[in-house]
């Protein structure tokens, strides 16, 4: 078996494994090949995006030396580690030895040896390492005679619990906390057989990435508060997807089950977040189960409401529009398009108004910010800068600024939308919302709904305008939808829908795609395909690699 | 153990408390800087100043060598809770150090360990009502041929059972060396230069070494 690992690099150094030649990455180590080439090297203190430690002894190879008397290669005595060796051409590994297994066997024998019977009230069973290893490397029973150490757990942040008593002590967590966020938190405490992992008390674990200790944690010593004991891991299904939280659009799967999202996590992605992602965005998708959303669209005319069938919609808002454009002209019509919304969704409900009224005016909705960009690890500067949250609080500027900028036409910030649109310039708007949180200003917003005579808002939660609006419909969360986001860097990534939305409601893009006069089933893929005639980058949006190049 | 749960996010120094550190503890710390290129280096040195001034370490200096250091308090309890020659609270005027290593467990060191906590009414690192012992375990004490075995700040004890315990406990001068110390020990230069007058130890230690730096610190 030849086994590519990736890179660009032209330099492919062979190496044999077992016997079997294996192209590598240059630079990689013995343990990135033989993961990449499909071995199955049990690790635990070894994380691509850590620095390398060897500390914790399971991935230990034999390898070929020269022999000291006679210079002929031969297999050395001594077990090396493979995930601080790096490869070199022509170099001769083994992992199907005896001395490698039986050292595994004997790592994992330690590793459990006071390990408590937790699996059954664990929250990482399913996902977790030792359970794996132990399964795959290890013995059934335990030969500890002697009564088993235990360790209470502690509450060492406000996000994050530590079960003392099954840690493996790899240190993944505290370098996180040393090499990506810099914060320094996590430390080790005493010595040997006493070893524990710890913060200094008062000094909780409690920075904006603290989430991912979770991840890097092989085993279930550090879990998550906001999940624990929620749901076991083997009934969520995973669906990837791309963080809405802010402009950095970091690469995450939703993890759901009966239509509820359980927890986000990051999803290795190499050009943006790497393995990581930001508590903001892990944590701050609870709107999407909130219950003051709008599920229900309304029709007003007059003081009458009425509650129409989605499958008339487009029907009433069609005729509803002509109706206006006939009356007031086709320049008085505009739309806001939320920063929130895909780009296929965007693209579709501008070419839905443009079609209508070839003069509407289309808007880019309020793009909403806080403070400065935040980097990790703290301090750093330049090329030493491993994570940024972005200040800009919504996934798609630069999405809509491409679609606005390809239908041409007049276009206009969402300020200068206001002020015309309370002045009277216009007599047709949609208004797409999405924000998590409040966007209007209410005072503005309820002068301009009275400006408007026919008003369209489509929003997640109740807004000022809707109270002013001819038709009110609701709006899906991101992880209801299909699309693309294009992050601050203007890379183009695509989102799949996780959960279906409230009840009877269609997501946004497959109610746009009927409006907009397309047949049969809306896919993203197949409006990028026709948005690619006109902004040629979506012909070839990016997709994070599903499974990432480490094992865990 | 995962029912009990250890609050760890609380603080357990006293804010309102007055500063651990002296000025001129201080000021003996910041001396060592320019010898190192990092701050952080100084951390050893900076815990043995504190703990030969104040006789421990306790939580509050731990902060506030952090702050000197410009390092997170974590990085301080990291290298002080890997030596166990630190405290983190007062210690008794004698020290018991009970071996906990191989030899001595084999030949019944456990049971010289519980009598000594017995007699003492005291815990692993805790310290007798009186003032007068305080109690650690360490691994071996390089006696093995005398297991079990445990010191009393300088002074060995071999071959223990746990009867002996109560009479050693008891015994004004179980601290101390039983041979006299020759008079090389405190003056070998004395004896290489050969001029019969004792050198003083500052010359055979040199007068650069930090061991010196830190005894002045006392
Ligand atoms: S808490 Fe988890 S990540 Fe940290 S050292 Fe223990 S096993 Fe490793
Ligand atoms: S940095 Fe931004 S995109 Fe990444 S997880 Fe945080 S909020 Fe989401
Ligand atoms: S020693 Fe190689 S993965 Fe831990
Ligand atoms: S084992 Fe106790 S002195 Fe060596």
């Amino acid at each position: 078996m030849t086994a590519a690992c990736n890179g660009r690099l032209k330099l492919m150094p062979k190496i044999i494994i077992d016997n079997k030649e294996v192209e590598c990455r240059e630079g990689a180590s013995v343990l990135e090949a033989a993961l990449a080439g499909g071995w199955n090297v049990p690790h635990y203190c070894f994380h691509p995006g850590l620095k390398v430690v060897a500390s914790c002894r399971l991935c230990l190879m034999e390898m070929k030396m020269p022999h000291p008397k006679t210079q002929e290669l031969d297999w050395a005595p001594k077990l090396v580690p493979s995930c601080q060796t790096h490869v070199r051409e022509g170099m001769e590994v083994r992992f199907d030895s005896d001395p490698v297994k039986k050292n595994v066997e004997n790592c994992m024998e330690f590793f459990l040896l006071n390990h408590p019977l937790d699996c059954p009230v664990c929250d990482q069973a399913g996902e977790c390492h030792l359970q794996d290893y132990s399964f795959e490397f290890g013995r059934a029973e335990s030969r500890m005679v002697d009564e088993k150490w235990k360790n209470p757990k502690k509450d060492i942040g406000p996000k994050t619990l530590l079960y003392q008593d099954r840690c493996v002590l790899c240190s993944r967590c505290i370098r996180f906390t040393e090499e990506i966020s810099g914060t320094h938190e996590l430390t080790l405490v005493n010595r040997g057989s006493k070893l524990e992992i710890d913060v200094f008390p008062g000094f909780p674990l409690d920075n904006p990435l603290q989430g991912n200790v979770v991840d890097v944690c092989p085993v279930g010593c550090l879990l998550d508060k906001d999940f624990l004991f929620k749901k076991r891991v083997w009934s969520l299904e995973s669906t990837p997807s791309v963080c809405a939280g802010c402009a950095t659009g970091c690469s995450i799967r939703v993890d759901h089950a009966e239509r509820v999202v359980h927890r986000l996590k990051p999803r290795y992605n190499p050009k943006v977040n790497d393995w990581w992602m930001c508590d903001e965005g892990r944590f701050g998708y609870k709107y999407v189960h909130d219950d003051k959303r709008v599920t229900t669209p309304t029709v007003r005319r007059g003081l009458e409401d009425s509650t129409p069938e989605w499958a008339d919609l487009p029907g009433i808002i069609r005729y509803r529009l002509e109706e206006n454009v006939q009356a007031n002209g086709s320049e008085k019509v505009a739309a806001v398009l939320s920063p929130f919304m895909g780009c296929e969704e965007a693209w579709l409900l501008g070419k839905f108004i443009r079609d209508a009224a070839p003069d509407a005016t289309l808007v880019i909705g309020p793009i909403p910010r806080s403070g400065e960009d935040q980097t990790f690890p703290i301090g750093a500067t330049g090329d030493d800068i491993r994570f940024t949250i972005s200040q800009e609080k919504c996934p798609n500027r630069r999405g809509i600024e491409m679609v606005l900028e390809a239908a041409g036409g007049k276009t206009l910030d969402f300020e200068a939308f206001v002020a015309s649109a309370t002045a009277g310039a216009f007599s047709a708007a949609w208004v797409v919302g999405g924000y998590p949180a409040e966007w209007l200003d209410k005072k503005l917003a309820v002068k301009m709904a009275a400006k408007i005579e026919l008003l369209i808002v489509q929003d997640i939660f109740e807004n000022p305008l809707m109270g002013g609006a001819a038709v009110v419909l609701p709006a899906c969360a991101w992880v209801e939808r299909e699309g693309s986001f294009v992050n601050k860097a203007g890379l183009i990534q695509t989102f799949e829908r996780a959960i279906s939305p409230p009840e009877g409601v269609p997501q946004d893009g497959a109610f746009f795609f009927a409006l907009a006069g397309f047949e049969g089933l809306y896919t993203g893929e197949r409006v990028r395909e026709q948005m690619a005639g006109k902004i040629p980058a979506f012909a070839d949006a990016y997709e994070a690699p599903l499974k990432p190049v480490h094992a865990h | 153990m995962a029912w009990k749960t250890i609050n760890r996010q609380e603080s357990v120094v006293d804010a309102d408390a007055p500063s651990a550190l002296s000025e001129a503890v201080r000021e003996k710390i910041r001396s060592f800087f320019p010898r190192y290129e990092t701050k952080r280096a100084v951390l050893l040195p900076a815990l043995w100043i504190v703990q030969n001034t104040n006789g421990h370490v306790s939580h509050q200096a731990m902060v506030e060598i952090a702050d000197l250091l410009e390092i997170h308090p974590s990085d301080v309890l990291d290298t002080l809770s890997f030596y166990t020659h630190f405290w983190t609270h007062p210690k008794g005027k004698k020290v018991v150090t009970v071996c906990r290593s191989l030899s001595c467990e084999l030949m019944g060191g456990a049971d010289v360990l519980a009598e000594v906590k017995k007699q003492l009414g005291i815990d692993e690192h805790g310290t007798s009502a009186d003032g007068q012992y305080s109690l650690v375990t360490e691994e071996c004490l390089a006696c093995c041929d005398h297991a079990p075995c445990m010191i009393i700040n300088e002074k060995t004890h071999k071959h223990l059972r746990p009867a002996d315990v109560a009479g050693i406990l008891a015994d004004e001068s179980n601290d101390r060396l039983a041979i006299p110390r020759s008079d090389l020990f405190d003056a070998p230069l004395g004896a290489v230069e050969g001029s019969g007058e004792s050198a003083s130890v500052d010359r055979v230690i040199g007068s650069t070494s930090d061991v010196d730096e830190m005894r002045d610190a006392d």
